[in-house]
């Protein structure tokens, strides 16, 4: 049946008082939250520079901590990052940073210092660590002793902020250091196994965790350094990576899935005719279905499978 | 001294090897397309469709095609434009091309940005722009070798009408050469040569393969076919000693580091330039007294 024009009419008025009234109840409740924001911080606003980083503070800060990540897209380079407006909007009204430093996210402290804040909390990966600009392979998150490090620092600025969850925050913080307990194990296990194997990367993203697992990464540093910044490698040194593959000098290849150029396309397939197997690393952390003790383990365990069954691992 | 030109490996390296190919061949396309487009006077055209085959080389990074279809479908393109605007009348030349570079360069702004949020291909920039030719994926050697097949074979069969409409486009019109086709030919044919000399020295520099050994021929060649083979021979000459002397720079600082084959490439250009200027001047000094404006309507008698 075709409902008549006045039934038209009638439907839309009641949409519209409808709209009215949800319209209604959204501004109020905005103004209600924006006025408890002001008196009475309930949750604490963070930004992890780099996922991982904000994977960690959310596993410390739970449900006290709204987190947003800045670098988090596996389908881009973090070394070609460009800032948006939004990014730095989010910075502007953060309580509590964690940034990387070492020049991998530079943009993070201009921002910080066109938007300053006296009580806002922003934790230097690098300067925690105690490490000089001059460090050479900036991706300090694949380091094993990093994370339990940044959550005590992020338990510490949680707290001063918040004090009266103080005791929650430090409970979350035990839970993430006996969760971290699987991949340190994971870890000695690679080593007492696996000690000395050589292998080869594109570029020097894992080279912390590959040294921390004992391996012998033998891709010369000035490749990995060229393929990093994006300027072409020279042809001795592409020649030294095929030779590593062609000899089956190496028993894999660590591929740095975010930092592509055809150089590594090339020898990635080199790779895979001279059955050498690939083992895809990340600059951040993949998601969705990853923490981070997860995600490092996932990795540890994909080299395993690469040495022991000479399979390949192409993607996360 | 040979020892010291070749470093070790140079000739078992298999990045060098083709190199050396890409580099001739491109160094061919690029000598004979240049010889026309400096007596045509199309230089900064040239230029341009560089400038539009950068929009299309990003353009294809961004859509994940090869870089080669994207230079040359950018520069084509581009070619159409400035053909439609009036690329004919000296006139309106300028205009034209400096129209169809300015939107080209914005478009390249936006695909290079586009890349950095959207891909994990890095360093696009750079390889888009300045290239290099050990980075050449060894599977686009077939699909070089046949474009500068198909642009040498274009210029092949429109050398005459195309030669005449380039020295005297009034006699050319006179004896019944349709200047509008042979110059809309022709700048797709310049399309296609700078798309293939960007993929060897990045999409900014390929004017200088383009531009730089003709424009040195034509100072001294007296006849059209010294002019062609003295270009290709100069444009070999700086791709081939380029790839060397990046080849060597490895060991010169000690440090593991090359430096980029393009500088030594467009070096090479610039220094063939200089050397064939002041032969052909002192060669002046020594026979005639005439002055230089005289020595260009000499090309009339090459039609």
């Amino acid at each position: 049946m075709i409902p008549g024009k006045g039934a038209i009419t009638r439907r839309r008025a009641h949409v519209a008082t409808g709209l009215l009234s949800a319209a209604t109840i959204v501004v109020a409740s905005l103004v209600q939250a924006s006025l408890a924001g002001a008196s009475s911080p309930t949750v604490i606003r963070a930004v992890g520079a780099e996922n991982e980083y904000a994977n960690v503070i959310a596993q410390v800060g739970g449900r006290y901590v709204n987190v947003t990540s800045i670098m988090s897209n596996p389908n881009t380079d973090p070394h070609s990052f460009e800032v948006s407006t939004s990014v730095a909007r989010e910075i502007a009204s953060a309580q509590l940073i964690v940034q990387n430093g070492v020049g991998y996210d530079t943009f993070m402290e201009q921002l910080e210092s066109s938007s300053s804040n006296s009580s806002r909390k922003v934790i230097s990966v690098q300067s925690l660590l105690g490490l000089s600009s001059e460090v050479k392979n900036p991706h300090l998150w694949y380091e094993p002793t990093t994370m339990p490090l940044v959550a005590q620092s992020v338990e510490h600025g949680l707290a001063k902020i918040d004090p009266a969850h103080g005791a929650y925050f430090e409970r979350r913080l035990t839970t993430f250091d006996s969760s971290f307990v699987p991949l340190a194990r994971a870890i000695s296990v690679f080593r007492a196994e696996f000690k000395g194997v050589k292998v080869a990367t594109t570029e020097p993203v894992a080279d912390y965790l590959l040294k921390a697992l004992g391996l012998d990464n033998v891709t010369p540093f000035s490749f990995q350094a060229d393929v990093m910044n994006g300027v072409d490698p020279s042809p001795e040194d592409i020649a030294f990576q095929q030779k590593l593959f062609t000899d089956h000098i190496v028993k894999l290849f660590c591929y740095n899935a975010q930092v592509i150029s055809p150089v590594t396309t090339s020898l990635r397939d080199l790779a895979k005719s001279s059955h050498v197997p690939v083992v895809a690393v990340y600059e951040t952390m993949p998601v969705p279905g990853y923490d981070y003790q997860s995600w490092m383990l996932a990795e540890v365990h994909a080299l395993t499978r690469a040495i022991e069954r000479h399979e390949s691992t192409t993607s996360l | 001294m040979v020892r010291f030109l070749f470093e070790p490996g140079l000739f078992s390296n298999d990045t060098v090897r083709t190199a050396l190919l890409l580099g001739a061949l491109v160094s061919i396309v690029s000598g004979v397309v240049g010889v026309f487009t400096v007596l045509r006077g199309q230089s900064f055209a040239g230029h341009a469709l560089t400038d539009v085959a950068t929009a299309g080389g990003a353009g294809a990074s961004l859509a994940a095609l090869s870089p080669l279809v994207g230079f040359i479908g950018g520069g084509v393109i581009g070619a159409g434009a400035m053909d439609a605007i009036g690329v004919q009348r000296v006139k309106d030349r300028d205009v034209a091309t400096g129209v169809v570079l300015g939107a080209a360069t914005g478009l390249s702004a936006l695909f290079l940005y586009l890349i950095t949020l959207q891909t994990t291909t890095t360093g696009s920039t750079q390889s888009i722009l300045f290239g290099s030719v050990f980075t050449v994926a060894p599977s686009t050697v077939p699909d070089v070798l046949v474009l500068s097949a198909v642009v040498l074979a274009g210029v092949t069969l429109i050398r005459r009408p195309l030669l005449m409409s380039s020295i005297s486009p009034e006699l050319a019109a006179a004896r019944g050469v349709r200047l509008r086709v042979v110059g809309l030919i022709f700048m797709v044919m310049l399309a296609a040569a700078v798309g293939l000399s960007a993929i060897v020295i990045g999409s900014i520099l390929s004017t200088a393969l383009l531009i730089g050994p003709p424009a040195s021929a034509l100072r001294v060649a007296s006849r059209l076919s010294h002019a062609l083979v003295l270009a290709c021979a100069l444009g070999v000459a700086a791709t081939w000693l380029g790839v060397v002397f990046a080849y060597d720079s490895y060991y010169w600082l000690g440090s593991g580091r090359g430096l980029p084959v393009s500088f030594f490439v467009v070096a090479d250009v610039a220094a063939e330039f200089v050397v064939v200027s002041l032969v052909a001047w002192r060669r002046r000094q020594r026979t005639t007294a005439l002055p230089e404006s005289l020595t260009v309507p000499e090309q009339v008698g090459w039609v």
